[in-house]
C-alpha cells in the first residue's frame, strides 16, 4: 500500500513570518557589510613645479580611495590593522590615537557614501611629496554603542600630504580647515 | 483639563530640556591651548568630543563651562562636541596649528654631477611642536654653500604650508650644505657633488714578462674633477683573434690592469658609456 | 593453488634481474647507454669499456669512493685523494655543492685492449641543472676494462702577501629615530642603454645591457613585461641569476629574460623596469677575462671560450660568466652565461665556455664578458 506524504507545511503563516524574517536580516546584513565605494575624483591639472605623470594620477587616485577605505573600516570598526598600509607618519599616528581612544570610549565613527573631489596643488620637482585639496562629502555617523548620536551629511574641505612608498602613495597629513 | 495637564505636561518637560541646550565654541583655537565650552541649561548631560586623535565622553551639568584639556586639543582639524539630554546637539569648531617647532626638508639628490642645471631641489614644510602642518604663510630661508662660497640664497613664501627651490649643481666636487631656515629654526641637508662623466679617457700600456700593464692617465670629467675612486674601467685588449677584458676600478684617479697577451695587442679602455683612446702594444720580444 | 602464483612471481622477477644484468651490456651494436644505474649490490662485472665506465660513475654517484678508485688503471696518474677531490671540488667550489645525477656515455673509439669515451655529466647543482662533457681513456687489464685516470692539475700558487688596497662601500643604515626627510641616500641611478626582444627554441627573450651611471655601487634587477595588443599583459619575468646583480660605479652588466612558450607575434609591446637598490660592495676581487674566443667545442656546438684569471689575493670560489654577442651593428642578440664549477685560486686562472645558439653565432661580430663571483665568508 502506498502512501503519500503531504508535504504542506503545517502552518502557513509561520512559514511567511520565517522569510519574511530572513528577507530583513538579509538586507540588514547586505547594508551593513557592503560599504558603498567610496568615489574619488582627481584632477591634477594645476599641480606644480612637476607635471603629474599618467600613472603617478591612476596610482594616487587607487591610494587614495584605498586610504579612505581603510580609514572607514578602522574608525567604523575601531580595528587598527586597516590603518597600516595606507597611512604613513603623523597621520598614521593620530588615526591610532583616535581608534584607541575610541576603543577606550566605545565609540566609533561611520563615514557613509563618500564622495571625493581632489585636485593636486603641489607635486614636488623629484615627485617625492604632493600636497592636494580635498573636498570630501560624507555621511558622518557618531555612535555610543548602539546610540547613535549624531548623524549628518557633511562637506568637510582637507589638506592632504602625501608621499610615495614601496610600492604605493600613503596620507602623512591629513588636516581639516574650515576653507582652502 | 487633568487630563490634558497629563498628556501634555511630558511634552513641555522635553521641549524645555532641548531648548536649554544652547551650545557656544569658541571662534578658533590654537593647537596645544585649551578651550572652554559653554552651554545653558539645567540637568545632566552626556558630553562628547570627538576629532583627530580624540574621542572622549564624559557626563557634565548644564549650564556649567566644560573645559577642554590642552592634551585633547593637540591636533589640527575639525572638531565634533556633542550633547546628549535626551536628544543630541552637535556643534563644531576647528583647532589650527600653532607656531613653527620645526622644518621637514627634503633635499633631493643625494649625489649629483656638477653643473648640471636644475639638478639640485627642496621642498620645506613648517610644523608646529605637535606635528600639524602650519598652513598659515611663512617665509623659509634657503642657502646652498659649496665649500665657502655660496650658490644660492632665496627666501620663498609657504603656500598651503609648501615652500620649494630648484638650482644648478656647483662647478666643482665636494659636499654641498643646503639650510632652510625659518626664524631660530634651521635644518642642513647635504648633498655629494661628484664628477661626471669621464672626460678625455687616455691610456697607456707597457709591455712586461707577463703581458702588458695598461693603465689610464688621472681620470677626470670635463671640468676637471677627478673620478671618485671605484669607478669601473674596462679594459680590452685584442691579439689576433682573441680577446681580453679586465673591469679594474680606479684608485687614487688611476685604473690599473695587468692582461695577458704575448703578441701584439690592440689595447682600448671604456667607463660606463665613454669610450677612451686605443693603443698598440708590439710583441713580447 | 596458494603456491604456485609464489613460484611464478619468484621466477618471473629473478629472469627480469638476469635481463637487466646481463641482456643490455651483452649487446655491443647498441649505441648510447641511457642514465645508468646499476642494481644496488649487484655490481656487474667491467668486462666491456661501457659497462667498466657505468660502474665507475655509478661508484661516483653513491659516493662509494673505494670500489670507484679501484676502478682504475694501475698506471693511472693519480692517488686516491686527488681522484675524490676531482670529484668533489675543492676550496668550496661549485663541484662541491654538486652532485653528481646521471650521465650520458658515448664510445668514441674501441679497440680489443684501448677506449675512448665521450660523456655528458649531469649534476645537479645549487644554481640548477650543469653540464660537463669528459673523455674516458680505459684500457683493458685482463679480463676487465680500467679506467686511466690524470692527475689533477692544480694551480701553484705561490706564498705571497698581497695588500688589498681597492675600495669598500659600507651602508649605514641610520638610527631609529627617523625624522621625515633626513635620511637623504637616493637609490643609485641605473639605466637601461640597450634591449632587444627576440624568439628562441624555448621561448621569447629580451636581451640588453644596463649601466651604473652613479658614483656608488647598486644592487641591479631587470623585469620585463610582455604586452599584447590589446594592451593587457601577457607574462611578466625577471633577470633572475642572468644579470650581474652587483654593479660597481660606470660597470655594465648584460642581462637576459626568458619568457618561455612565449612567441614574440602575440607580443605589440614591453615594458622594462630596472629598479636599483643600495648595498654594501667591494672593488676587489678584479677578475680578467683572457684568450677570448668564439669557437667550437667537441660536441660541435659554438662556444665562447676563454680564461678566467683571478688578480686578486682571495679564493673566489664562485665564478659567473655572463656574456652579450653584439651584432655588426652593436645590437646585443644574445646573452650567454655559465658557471664554473672550480674555484679561482688567488692568481690563478680556470678555463671557462659559455654557449652561442648556432642560429645566431653567424650574426656575432664581437662580444663582452662580466663575471658575477661569490666569495663564502664575503658579504
Amino acid at each position: 500500500m502506498s502512501r503519500v506524504r503531504n508535504l504542506t507545511p503545517p502552518c502557513p503563516r509561520v512559514a511567511l513570518a520565517i522569510a519574511t524574517f530572513a528577507l530583513l536580516l538579509g538586507s540588514t546584513l547586505y547594508s551593513f557589510a557592503a560599504d558603498p565605494a567610496v568615489q574619488v575624483q582627481f584632477d591634477a591639472k594645476h599641480a606644480g613645479p612637476r607635471v603629474v605623470e599618467d600613472l603617478t594620477e591612476r596610482v594616487i587616485l587607487r591610494d587614495y580611495r584605498f586610504a579612505w577605505t581603510s580609514m572607514a573600516q578602522a574608525l567604523e570598526f575601531n580595528t587598527l590593522d586597516p590603518l597600516e598600509g595606507a597611512f604613513a607618519g603623523d597621520a598614521r599616528q593620530w588615526l591610532r590615537d583616535t581608534v584607541v581612544r575610541q576603543q577606550q570610549s566605545s565609540l566609533n565613527q561611520r563615514y557613509a557614501n563618500q564622495n571625493h573631489k581632489l585636485e593636486a596643488v603641489f607635486y614636488a620637482p623629484e615627485g617625492d611629496v604632493m600636497e592636494l585639496h580635498d573636498t570630501a562629502e560624507y555621511q558622518l555617523q557618531i555612535s555610543d554603542g548602539a546610540k547613535v548620536i549624531h548623524d549628518e551629511h557633511v562637506v568637510v574641505h582637507y589638506v592632504v600630504v602625501m608621499t610615495p612608498a614601496a610600492d604605493r602613495w600613503v596620507i602623512r597629513q591629513l588636516q581639516a580647515v574650515p576653507q582652502f | 483639563m487633568l487630563r490634558l495637564f497629563v498628556i501634555c505636561a511630558p511634552a513641555m518637560f522635553l521641549v524645555a530640556l532641548s531648548q536649554a541646550q544652547d551650545i557656544r565654541v569658541p571662534a578658533s583655537v590654537t593647537a596645544g591651548e585649551e578651550a572652554t565650552i559653554s552651554m545653558s541649561g539645567s540637568g545632566r548631560a552626556s558630553f562628547y568630543l570627538v576629532g583627530p586623535g580624540v574621542s572622549r565622553k564624559s557626563e557634565v551639568t548644564l549650564g556649567e563651562e566644560i573645559h577642554l584639556q590642552a592634551e585633547d586639543l593637540r591636533n589640527a582639524g575639525e572638531y565634533l562636541a556633542v550633547i546628549c539630554s535626551g536628544t543630541c546637539r552637535t556643534t563644531s569648531f576647528f583647532v589650527n596649528a600653532a607656531k613653527p617647532h620645526s622644518l621637514t626638508f627634503l633635499v633631493h639628490p643625494s649625489r649629483v654631477p656638477v653643473a648640471q642645471g636644475d639638478a639640485v631641489s627642496g621642498v620645506a614644510l613648517p610644523f608646529d611642536q605637535y606635528r600639524n602642518l602650519v598652513l598659515a604663510p611663512e617665509t623659509i630661508d634657503f642657502q646652498l654653500t659649496a665649500g665657502a662660497a655660496p650658490l644660492l640664497s632665496r627666501s620663498v613664501r609657504t603656500q598651503g604650508g609648501i615652500s620649494w627651490f630648484r638650482t644648478s649643481s656647483g662647478k666643482s666636487a665636494g659636499t654641498l650644505q643646503v639650510t632652510a631656515s625659518l626664524n631660530d629654526l634651521s635644518t642642513r641637508r647635504a648633498v655629494q657633488q661628484v664628477a661626471s662623466e669621464p672626460c678625455n679617457l687616455r691610456i697607456k700600456g707597457e709591455r712586461t714578462a707577463t703581458g702588458v700593464v695598461v693603465q689610464t692617465e688621472p681620470v677626470r670629467d670635463c671640468a676637471g674633477n677627478a673620478v671618485p675612486d671605484g669607478t669601473i674601467v674596462s679594459f680590452t685588449a685584442t691579439v689576433g683573434s682573441e680577446k681580453s677584458t679586465v673591469d679594474a676600478p680606479i684608485k687614487q684617479d688611476v685604473a690599473r690592469a695587468q692582461i695577458v697577451a704575448a703578441g701584439p695587442a690592440v689595447i682600448s679602455a671604456a667607463s660606463g658609456v665613454v669610450i677612451g683612446n686605443e693603443i698598440r702594444v708590439g710583441a713580447r720580444p | 593453488m596458494k603456491i604456485t602464483l609464489p613460484i611464478i612471481l619468484v621466477v618471473l622477477t629473478a629472469g627480469l634481474m638476469a635481463v637487466a644484468l646481463y641482456g643490455a651490456g651483452s649487446n655491443p651494436s647498441r649505441i648510447g647507454i641511457a642514465t645508468g644505474s646499476a642494481v644496488y649490490g649487484l655490481t656487474p662485472k667491467s668486462s666491456t669499456p661501457q659497462q667498466a665506465l657505468a660502474n665507475l660513475l655509478v661508484d661516483v654517484q653513491r659516493r662509494n669512493w673505494d670500489r670507484a678508485f679501484d676502478a682504475l688503471s694501475k698506471t693511472s696518474a693519480a692517488d686516491k685523494e686527488s681522484f675524490i677531490q676531482d670529484w668533489l671540488g675543492l676550496n668550496g667550489s661549485l663541484r662541491s655543492f654538486s652532485n653528481l645525477e646521471g650521465f650520458d656515455p658515448r664510445p668514441l673509439h674501441i679497440t680489443n685492449d684501448d677506449a675512448q669515451m665521450r660523456v655528458r655529466l649531469h649534476y645537479a647543482t645549487p644554481v640548477g641543472p650543469m653540464e660537463d662533457v669528459r673523455d674516458f681513456h680505459l684500457i683493458r687489464e685482463g679480463e676487465v676494462w680500467k679506467i686511466v685516470w690524470p692527475k689533477l692539475q692544480l694551480p701553484a700558487v705561490p706564498s705571497e702577501v698581497i695588500p688589498v688596497t681597492y675600495l669598500r662601500w659600507d651602508l649605514v643604515t641610520g638610527g631609529a629615530d627617523e625624522q621625515w626627510g633626513s635620511k637623504n641616500v637616493d637609490a643609485p641611478h641605473v639605466r637601461i642603454i640597450s634591449m632587444n626582444a627576440v624568439d628562441s627554441a624555448e621561448g621569447a627573450v629580451v636581451i640588453g645591457e644596463v649601466v651604473n651611471e652613479d658614483t656608488i655601487p647598486a644592487f641591479v634587477n631587470v623585469n620585463a613585461t610582455l604586452v599584447d595588443g590589446a594592451g593587457n599583459a601577457i607574462d611578466d619575468e625577471s633577470s633572475f641569476d642572468k644579470i650581474d646583480h652587483i654593479l660597481l660605479p660606470k660597470q655594465v652588466t648584460p642581462y637576459r629574460i626568458d619568457f618561455p612558450s612565449i612567441n614574440l607575434n602575440k607580443v605589440k609591446n614591453v615594458r622594462m623596469d630596472v629598479k636599483a637598490t643600495l648595498v654594501p660592495a667591494s672593488a676587489d676581487p678584479v677578475i680578467g677575462v683572457m684568450n677570448q674566443k668564439l669557437d667550437s667545442d667537441v660536441q660541435g656546438k659554438t662556444v665562447l671560450h676563454g680564461d678566467l684569471l683571478n688578480q686578486s689575493g682571495q679564493t673566489v670560489n664562485i665564478s659567473h660568466v655572463i656574456a652579450s654577442f653584439y651584432d655588426n651593428n652593436g645590437k646585443v642578440v644574445w646573452v650567454s652565461d655559465g658557471y664554473v664549477d672550480r674555484a679561482l685560486m688567488p692568481q690563478s686562472s680556470e678555463p671557462f665556455a659559455v654557449e652561442i645558439p648556432r642560429s645566431l653565432s653567424a650574426k656575432v661580430q664581437s662580444f663582452h664578458v662580466v663575471v658575477n663571483q661569490y666569495s663564502l665568508g664575503r658579504s
